[in-house]
């Protein structure tokens, strides 16, 4: 099916169906254009912003975070836009859940063309897109800061940042969630990877609680137990597998570690990729968690 | 009077015998002409042949001259009609005689009557030997190449008054003594050792492995890696060309004037460097009388791009078939050639436009779609032909201080040794195929060549299924795995080698 097959509608405000908590904050659009299903936003509405250049820790933390919280019934918000945004959706429809996009130009434009699948996936899966621009308006700079607003404007649960450097988009959304008293949860990253700068900052200030798991937003607890695959190794595998419980690294720098011929490492690096007990990634290795078990 | 003189013309790496006839008519307007479809260059040969005779003590005549080049209906092109023309010139004016015996001349004139070296002897004197001509007049610059080539009489001119004196019975040309011997190069002096580059074992393993077994190789890693030092250091590690390998390459380097003046044959394989503005007919070959590209004058060698994405899209794709036949065809106007292109590729790319994608220390610059565009333009099929990929990273020099285990690099000439004893178990094995190298092989030798024990085998169906492998993938693996074999002195291909083969794979970005 095609995007195109959903027809749009518009509302305005004032209307029935208008989303009550978007009427509330300053400047509330006067009309919205969407396709797809509006009555999802009375739904638990968690708003999820980061960066646009993702890291590959960025994807573990969608990875860890989104499948318990749609199985908790949370519908995700997001901007459509590369990066952070379009993994959250994908991620979303992924585990069977709902996801709402909020576009920064009309709904006829596709921005960035690559989404064009995910713009009717969404659709297909009961999901909703959303914009305050006429059908053929332009992407253009300016209204993707104004976009945000509406995403921080429909959330009810609050917003979650995952990734963001110091001056970013993500952060204006941030903090224009927190302005309409919104709950702001960042996830704290490696404090030298610039990604994880605006997030760090917001858990540092205090504008933001600090999650590390998908039940500091639900609260509730339990905590993670990560689990690697541990037998069918022979006794070089399980000295590579130690070296990489700490940190990714580099065949080189393994077999530096380890005083072990190049040759033997790549092989067993092979060998191991295949069991999936890792994976590779920009020349480094990571262990594969095996389950995530809350 | 009518002369007629036998030159050569090459066409490609063919040699086609071209006849020079040359007529002086006592009557009619005097002038010199010269018929036969000439080039300009050909055309030009007017004044060089007239000023030389004329500055060699020959009184040029006042009289109607015409010159044909027969087959007439072949273009031709170069300089090196000048001597038959001078010769056919002194014939007519009964300057010289010349005997019955069919003898080649060939190359080009000097204003003062001395010869210059010219471009296609080598291809010449093969001829020569091929069609039974004994006799060849060479400038002597070009006789070294010419002399390669037993069983002809190399007669090395100076200029024309020997020319004049050696036909008159005075005295005589000496034929030319070739070299003894072919003298192989056994030690060469990189510019780039091994040991220069600190780290990076991983790359040096790999172009290791591809120096032994001539495998494409194509480096990824963000600017300052050592990438382009890395390809260049590879020079030092390759084999030294075999005789016949030699003359092979010196064919190309002789016909497209390469071959410096006084030069017998190409001893070391050719290293070439192409920037990414090379047109594609400067990479490929080609022109309206078809001349070799880079591709072909990297026969046998290493053809190093670097800045790989930045080649036109065309240029690129257009290496595909030489990559996958060894030669390339270039088909114009004038008719078809074919030039060997063995060549083998070594490729240098960065991750992204801005090349710090993925790097810990600087934030990429590149909009996901600058990205894709970029690594779009290493297309499946043209990636699928390079058997080894590696990731070079960039490495923190102070870092690889601080921890202390930096071994002491490997110097290139015991990597060499390596290399040199692996493509002596490849000739060795390939002796009745025709090809050089594990990279050569093609579907059939694979089945003969690269046994895998249960184990191997295994490994690489699990990687089949795992990464979705495409069949000419599954094959490079396994050509690859038997480099490393070889490396090791493996008869059989066991688990190892095929899991190390597979870290040198093509991967998809993410």
């Amino acid at each position: 099916m095609n995007y195109q097959d959903f027809e749009i509608k518009s509302v305005k405000i004032g209307d029935k169906i208008y989303p009550k908590r978007l009427s509330e904050i300053k400047n509330s659009p006067k009309r919205i254009f969407y396709r797809g299903n509006i009555d999802i936003l009375t739904s638990k509405i968690l708003g999820v912003v980061g960066s646009r250049r993702m890291t590959r820790y960025g994807r573990n933390v969608v990875k860890r975070f989104i499948p318990t919280l749609v199985s908790e019934g949370v519908v995700t918000v997001s901007g459509f836009m590369y990066g952070v945004d379009t993994e959250v959706a994908s991620e979303t429809l992924e585990v069977g859940g709902k996801t709402v996009a909020v576009f920064g130009c009309g709904l006829d434009v596709v921005y960035p063309p690559e989404n064009k699948k995910l713009y009717a996936q969404i659709l297909e899966n009961d999901g909703l897109v959303l914009s305050e621009y006429e059908k053929n308006a332009k992407p253009h700079l300016w209204k993707f800061p104004q976009r945000n607003r509406i995403v921080a404007g429909v959330t009810s649960v609050g917003v979650l940042i995952i990734e963001a450097g110091i001056k970013s988009g993500s952060l204006i959304t941030a903090r224009l969630a927190r302005s309409m008293g919104r709950k702001i949860w960042a996830v704290p990253g490696p404090i030298d990877s610039l990604t994880s700068q605006g997030t760090n900052y917001f858990i540092k200030k205090g504008f933001a609680k600090m999650a590390t798991e998908p039940y500091d937003i639900l609260s509730m607890k339990r905590t993670a137990k990560r689990e690697y695959e541990k037998s069918n190794l022979d006794f070089f595998e399980k000295k590579i597998l130690n070296l990489l419980a700490r940190e990714p690294l580099g065949a080189d720098e393994i077999s530096q570690a380890l005083s072990e011929d190049i040759s033997r490492v790549s092989s067993a690096l092979t060998v191991m990729t295949i069991k999936g007990i890792i994976g590779e990634s920009g020349g480094k290795f990571f262990l594969v968690e095996k389950s995530l078990q809350y | 009077m009518l002369t007629k003189v036998m030159s050569a013309t090459h066409f490609g790496l063919d040699t086609l015998p071209v006849e020079v006839e040359v007529n002086i008519a006592k009557k009619g307007f005097p002038g010199f002409n010269i018929i036969g479809l000439p080039s300009k260059s050909v055309e030009e040969a007017k004044e060089r042949v007239k000023t030389a005779l004329v500055n060699s003590g020959v009184e040029f005549p006042n009289a109607k001259i015409v010159v044909n080049l027969a087959p007439a209906d072949i273009p031709k092109e170069g300089s090196s009609y000048d001597l038959p023309i001078a010769c056919g010139i002194l014939r007519s004016l009964e300057a010289i005689s010349l005997p019955s015996e069919k003898m080649f001349f060939y190359g080009e004139l000097s204003l003062d009557g001395s010869l210059r070296h010219t471009k296609g002897v080598l291809l010449l004197a093969l001829y020569a030997k091929e069609r039974g001509i004994k006799s060849l007049f060479v400038p002597k610059d070009s006789s070294f190449e010419a002399a390669v080539v037993s069983g002809v009489r190399v007669y090395p001119v100076e200029n024309l008054a020997q020319i004049l004196s050696h036909f008159n019975g005075g005295g005589q040309i000496g034929v030319f003594r070739g070299l003894k011997e072919i003298d192989i190069h056994e030690d060469i002096f990189p510019e780039i050792d091994f040991s220069d580059i600190l780290g990076q074992e991983s790359a040096k393993r790999a172009l290791e492995i591809a120096a032994s077994g001539g495998h494409n190789v194509h480096m990824q890693g963000p600017p300052g890696s050592g990438k382009t030092m890395l390809a260049r250091a590879m020079a030092g590690i390759l084999p030294p060309l075999s005789e016949k390998e030699s003359l092979e390459v010196t064919k190309i380097y002789s016909v497209s004037g390469n071959l410096p003046a006084g030069a017998s044959l190409v001893y070391d394989r050719p290293f070439r460097v192409s920037h990414h503005t090379t047109s594609r007919i400067g990479l490929i070959g080609g022109g309206s009388n078809p001349h070799p590209g880079e591709i072909s004058l990297a026969h046998r060698g290493v053809l190093f791009l670097d800045e790989f994405p930045e080649f036109s899209r065309g240029t690129l794709e257009a290496l595909r078939q030489p990559m996958e036949d060894g030669e390339v065809s270039i088909t114009r106007a004038a008719g078809s050639v074919k030039f060997p292109a063995s060549f083998m590729l070594v490729a240098a790319s960065n991750p992204c436009p801005c090349g710090y994608l993925g790097d810990a220390k600087r934030e990429c610059k590149c909009s996901p779609r600058q990205i894709m565009r970029y690594q779009t333009k290493l297309s499946g099929p043209l990636m699928d032909r390079i058997d080894i990929h590696i990731n070079v990273p960039a490495l923190d020099v102070d870092e690889l201080m601080e921890r202390g285990v930096v071994k002491k690099p490997e110097r290139s000439i015991s990597v060499r040794e390596r290399v040199l004893r692996a493509r002596k178990i490849q000739l060795k094995r390939f002796e009745k195929d025709g090809i050089y190298t594990n990279s050569d092989m093609k579907n059939k030798h694979i089945k003969k060549y690269c046994v895998l024990d249960s184990a191997g085998q295994a490994i690489l169906k699990q990687a089949v299924n795992t990464y979705g492998l495409s069949a000419r993938t599954y094959f490079r693996i396994i050509k690859v795995a038997r480099t490393i074999a070889d490396l090791a002195g493996r008869k059989d291909i066991d688990a190892t080698c095929v899991a190390e083969a597979l870290q040198y794979r093509v991967r998809s970005s993410d």
